[in-house]
């Protein structure tokens, strides 16, 4: 896999903004290919595009104006993501059992711990919290099924299909944003040793 | 006044009566008429008041008042609440649109007035804006029908319902209500079956149903591997088709949920003790299935593997194998055990039985052989089943002392033989062996003789040195030791001519043979097989047979088709095996492999007499039988005869005409003929025809042909005098040749030419060779035209005519003068020009040019000198030189003649310089030239 070069090759003296947009782009990569997995179990999405409300969004955050504070903003994003995913996963278990271990299966858990990776690593990246979006209120997994505003199947589908839009959506974020904060970094350490 | 009024009220009483049986208004509308829905059910639960029994029922899609129900039904009070009730069942959920219904008393024709309309409300009214569909989650068996309705959001358009990936066709119940219905729904996958609602733009909503099959768990069956608890199995028969939880299968035995099956989904449950029967409930919400067990924990004995197998005392013919049970209970069991014994085509299994088994011997096993045990146990009383297999284990038994060999000796003649031995098998080296050991003895001498031979030996060469009897004895040899020797006696040799022998036929291929009783035969019988007419290594096979036996069959395995067997039985004793019968047989004939030999026609007047030789045994591949004698024609084979005796090997074909044969003779066996051998043969006459044919015939041919010859000559005989004959021209001399010629001055001609001129006289004086002014060359070319141009005999009786006439007298007489009278003969000059410089030409053969005329000037005195000197040219010039030979060759030669027509003839300027032919116009062309075209 390219991601797995772009995360696996040693790259000598390469910085952790570096490896973890590297990891946010692979963790994008892996939740494309989800989604199609979703797709063909579901192909009805593939049809038809439900409609509805974002499940993650920042509108309660404040302006960012630093490239730091928007690394900020999309790890709570991500968070939020995680505890969605989470949630999914519980469910899909609680209804489907384990014995079900297809390559959907696999994936979700492998989104599930490189995200965790993710996190770990942005929140290392950010030295005194800053860009500090408050964190979304913990969800518990029972919101997550008011999410869906309904307890049926279909619903649950639905709901399903819209985390791993926004998996999509912020995991590509993060890989933007985090390139974009790697190369500030990188610009203002050798600007250091200049001086 | 009153009896009016009384009047009055008896027609009103009538009326009434009448209307209340015929008209409408006479029967009480029933009263609180109510709407009860159950919507999982989708069923609609009517009540009302009313004193009827039969009622007109109308229920409606409220929106649009489609009537989907009308119907009378008689509904009897209930005693308790005094009120009518009566359930419909809707094929369409009740949230999908509102519903309505009203109601009407009925007395046979009579009816009362409609009730009130009931409504309940659906969800597509106004207050609920929103999309949605239903049923929701529905579980239906499969090969149901089921209808769903769409209703559509508000303001929102409706494109199509999707059933799975087919799109259905919909039905509009209200402003915003579309139902579908799937008929003969297939089994839903693992997620169900999805039911989409679109719009033109997006998904609007859906539901998810799913179709399965209730359970089909059978066969339950309990038992104890503990002797104490139970456990229960079954088979879990057909897939229900349902994944989802909460539509999944669930059990009970005897009341308590199965953890087992409902968490890990395996079709067992345990129970902690046993009972004396076991229900098994399995539900799901499509149905429910019951199964049921009873047994004595006794009779549902099923044991675990034993464990800790080990053999603790391995001998070479039995080991001891021990084990121990996982369970202290089974101690007590009186229990069977079997035992599987794997090895190479060893295999065998083994039972033994005890209370609480634990350890057996295993007898009779064989040395030296890898085996592989696995162990299992049942009970013995109430036998169940066999238990769990213990882990394989692997014994290895120890080596012993190889078996006898199965030894024979064959004699190929009267002083030798061989010795063989068949291999021991597995089963009888009892190791690997390491060698046999072969002694021999005889009367002569005392004791024996041993010799050892590597293992892959199977033969030992014997030679009688002077006739009397050997035995021979051999053992094989194994780490373990020495087998018991076995020993053989020396047969007498009898060789196949010496006996009788009968034909052997085989029966499918094998050979039944039969002999009689031997009283000698005190150690049975042996028969013994060999291809016929082997020597040296031949495949000697036999078999001991015992002397109770006087038959044996001797199988198509140990046999090849197409090779002739000779098969003998010797009666066995303690002395020399004595031979009983001898037999020549095929196991299975095959058609000749060759051809015969050695085909030869000879022919006899107008017979043919065909003799040939039988083919080699080796390639008979049958007893030939005859063989077959075919005319050979241009596209078939014509048989001319069948000689069924194979002794004969001649045929004679009779009454030939002169022309060519080709005969084919075949030989055959039972299996048939050969490809056949070929000969050709071209019938000639005999001798008085032959004188006749070859020697008259071409005679008189030739006779005919002289005369037509002779009488063409005679008719044509002017023609053949000018043509053989031609005129000779007399010489034409140019210029004066009477007044002596002055020195001359030579110079080199251009050409390398050959002149010719007539000079009457030859001035012996002059050395070196007369040179021709360019000038003349073509003047002269005419003049020497005739010479040039004849054909070798007229030139050679031109020669004889110059030659004889013998007319210029001052020619030497001696035979160094030869080439002078040559030249001096023809009366020519002849000069080279361009061939050498006149100059250096007076060193005669020194040069490379042509020198015969310088030569003819030397002196005889000088032949050897002048020879030597050629000699060493000859090697070192290619230039011509025949005449230096010649003149060398020549000077005793009195016959000029001798020299007349070979091409070193000076006087055959012809032959000298051909060249000169194509230069000049050819007389001979002319001849030619009138032969063909008859001219005379």
């Amino acid at each position: 896999m390219e991601g797995a070069a772009d995360s696996d090759t040693p790259v000598p003296e390469r910085s952790a903004a570096d490896r973890a947009a590297a990891l946010a782009r692979l963790l994008h990569r892996d939740c494309t290919r989800l989604l199609e997995l979703y797709k063909e179990r579901e192909d009805f999405l593939s049809q038809h595009a439900p409609g509805g409300e974002r499940l993650v969004t920042l509108a309660l955050c404040p302006e960012a104006p630093s490239t730091a504070e928007q690394v900020g903003h999309v790890r709570s994003a991500l968070r939020r993501c995680m505890e969605l995913l989470e949630c999914l996963i519980v469910r899909e278990v609680e209804e489907m059992g384990e014995e079900l271990q297809g390559e959907y299966e696999s994936l979700r858990k492998t989104v599930k711990d490189r995200l965790g990776h993710l996190l770990h690593s942005t929140g290392a990246l950010l030295e005194n919290g800053e860009g500090g979006c408050p964190p979304s209120p913990p969800m518990q997994c029972i919101q997550g099924q008011d999410e869906v505003e309904a307890s049926d199947s279909f619903a649950a589908k639905i709901w399903t299909y819209k985390v791993l839009l926004e998996l999509i959506h912020w995991t590509d974020s993060a890989s933007q944003t985090l390139h974009v904060f790697h190369t500030e970094k990188h610009g203002q350490q050798q600007q250091q040793q200049l001086l | 006044m009153q009896g009016w009024v009384t009047l009055a009220l008896l027609l009103s009483l009538g009326v009434g009566c009448s209307l209340g049986q015929n008209g409408v208004g006479e029967l009480p509308v029933p009263r609180g008429l109510t709407l009860n829905p159950d919507l999982p059910a989708q069923t609609l639960s009517l009540t009302w008041q009313s004193d009827s029994s039969l009622f007109d029922l109308e229920i409606f899609h409220t929106e649009l008042m489609n009537v989907v129900l009308n119907e009378t039904v008689a509904v009897k009070t209930d005693p308790v609440t005094g009120l009518h009730s009566w359930t419909w069942h809707s094929p369409l959920p009740l949230e999908c649109t509102s519903h309505s219904a009203h109601i009407r008393a009925r007395n046979q024709q009579s009816v009362s007035q409609w009730s009130p309309l009931q409504t309940i409300p659906g969800w597509d009214i106004p207050e609920k804006s929103e999309s949605n569909m239903f049923p929701q989650d529905k579980v239906v068996p499969v090969g149901s029908n089921m209808t769903f309705c769409c209703i559509v959001k508000e303001k929102e358009d409706f494109k199509e319902i999707m059933y799975g990936r087919q799109e259905m066709s919909a039905t509009r119940l209200s402003r915003r209500t579309y139902a579908i219905t799937a008929t003969n729904q297939p089994v839903s996958g693992n997620t169900g079956t999805n039911v989409i609602c679109c719009s033109q733009r997006l998904t609007l909503t859906g539901a998810v149903v799913f179709v399965g099959y209730p359970p089909g768990d059978e066969g339950l069956v309990c038992e104890t591997r503990d002797l104490a608890s139970a456990e229960c199995s079954w088979k879990k028969g057909r897939d229900t088709g349902l994944r989802m939880r909460r539509s999944r299968t669930k059990y009970t035995l005897n009341g308590r949920d199965c953890l087992e099956a409902n968490e890990r989904k395996r079709w067992w449950c345990s129970s902690k003790a046993w009972e004396q029967s076991w229900t098994l409930v399995a539900r799901n919400p499509l149905g429910t299935v019951h199964l049921m067990d009873s047994a004595q924990l006794t009779d549902r004995v099923h044991l675990l593997a034993p464990v800790n197998v080990t053999a603790v005392e391995v001998k070479a013919w039995s080991a001891t194998l021990q084990w121990s049970w996982s369970v202290a209970a089974y101690k007590k069991l009186e229990m069977v055990c079997q035992l599987q014994l794997f090895a190479h085509e060893l295999n065998s299994t083994r039972n033994y039985s005890g209370p609480g088994l634990s350890s057996v011997v295993l007898e009779s096993l064989w040395p030296d052989v890898d085996y592989t045990v696995t162990l299992y146990c049942g009970s013995k009383h109430g036998f169940w089943k066999w238990g769990d297999k213990s882990a394989p284990y692997r014994i290895h038994t120890k080596m012993d002392r190889p078996d006898a060999l199965d030894v024979w000796m064959w004699m190929d003649s009267s002083n030798t033989g061989c010795v063989f031995w068949k291999p021991l098998s597995v089963r009888k080296s009892h190791g690997a062996l390491v060698g046999y050991e072969v002694s021999q003895s005889s009367a002569e001498e005392d004791g024996w003789t041993p010799v050892s031979l590597p293992p892959g030996n199977f033969s030992y060469p014997i030679i009688l040195n002077n006739g009397s009897d050997i035995t021979v004895a051999v053992a094989a040899r194994n780490p373990a030791g020495l087998s018991q020797p076995s020993t053989v006696t020396t047969p007498a040799y009898r060789a196949d001519s010496q006996l009788s022998m009968s034909e052997l036929l085989s029966t499918n291929g094998s050979f039944v043979l039969s002999w009689q009783p031997n009283a000698n035969a005190s150690s049975g019988y042996a028969v013994e097989w060999v291809p016929t007419g082997c020597s040296g290594l031949c495949p000697v096979d036999w078999k001991k047979v015992p002397e109770s036996d006087s038959s044996f069959t001797l199988n198509s395995d140990s046999l090849v088709a197409g090779v002739r067997y000779t098969v003998s039985v010797y009666a066995l004793s303690t002395g020399a095996p004595t031979l009983l019968q001898r037999w020549q047989g095929y196991s299975q004939e095959m058609t000749p492999s060759q051809s015969v030999r050695e085909l030869l026609p000879n022919q006899s007047g107008s017979d043919v007499l065909l003799s040939w030789k039988a083919t080699a045994m080796e390639n008979q591949r049958g007893f030939i039988r005859g063989y077959t004698i075919y005319l050979a024609n241009a596209a078939h084979l014509e048989l001319i005869a069948n000689i069924s005796d194979p002794e004969v090997q001649s045929y004679r074909v009779k009454g030939l005409s002169l022309s060519s044969y080709k005969f084919v003779v075949k030989a055959y066996t039972s299996a048939g003929e050969d490809a056949g051998a070929t000969v050709a043969i071209k019938m000639e006459m005999d001798t008085a025809d032959m004188l006749f044919v070859g020697i008259l015939v071409p005679l008189g041919i030739m006779f005919c042909c002289l005369i037509l010859i002779s009488i063409c000559c005679y008719k044509k005989r002017e023609w053949v005098k000018k043509a053989f004959y031609p005129e000779i021209p007399g010489p034409k001399v140019p210029g004066d040749w009477s007044s002596p010629q002055g020195p001359l001055d030579v110079k080199p001609s251009p050409h390398s030419l050959v002149h010719i001129v007539e000079s009457p006289e030859w001035d012996f004086t002059k050395e070196g060779l007369f040179p021709v002014p360019e000038e003349e060359e073509e003047s002269e070319n005419d003049n020497i035209e005739v010479d040039a141009d004849s054909d070798e005999p007229a030139l050679l009786r031109y020669y004889n005519q110059v030659v004889g006439d013998g007319s210029h007298g001052n020619q030497v007489s001696d035979s160094s003068g030869s080439s002078n009278t040559s030249v001096d003969s023809t009366q020519t000059e002849i000069t080279y020009a361009g061939i050498q410089s006149p100059t250096s030409s007076q060193g005669a053969c020194g040069g490379g040019g042509y020198r015969p005329q310088m030569q003819s000037v030397i002196g005889p005195a000088e032949p050897q000198i002048e020879f030597e000197a050629d000699f060493q040219d000859d090697g070192l010039h290619a230039g011509y030189k025949p005449q230096c030979s010649w003149q060398l060759d020549s000077p005793e030669a009195e016959n000029f003649s001798g020299s007349l027509g070979s091409p070193t003839s000076v006087t055959s300027s012809q032959f000298l310089i051909p060249e000169s032919s194509e230069e000049k116009p050819q007389p001979s062309n002319t001849w030619f030239h009138n032969f063909l075209s008859g001219k005379s």
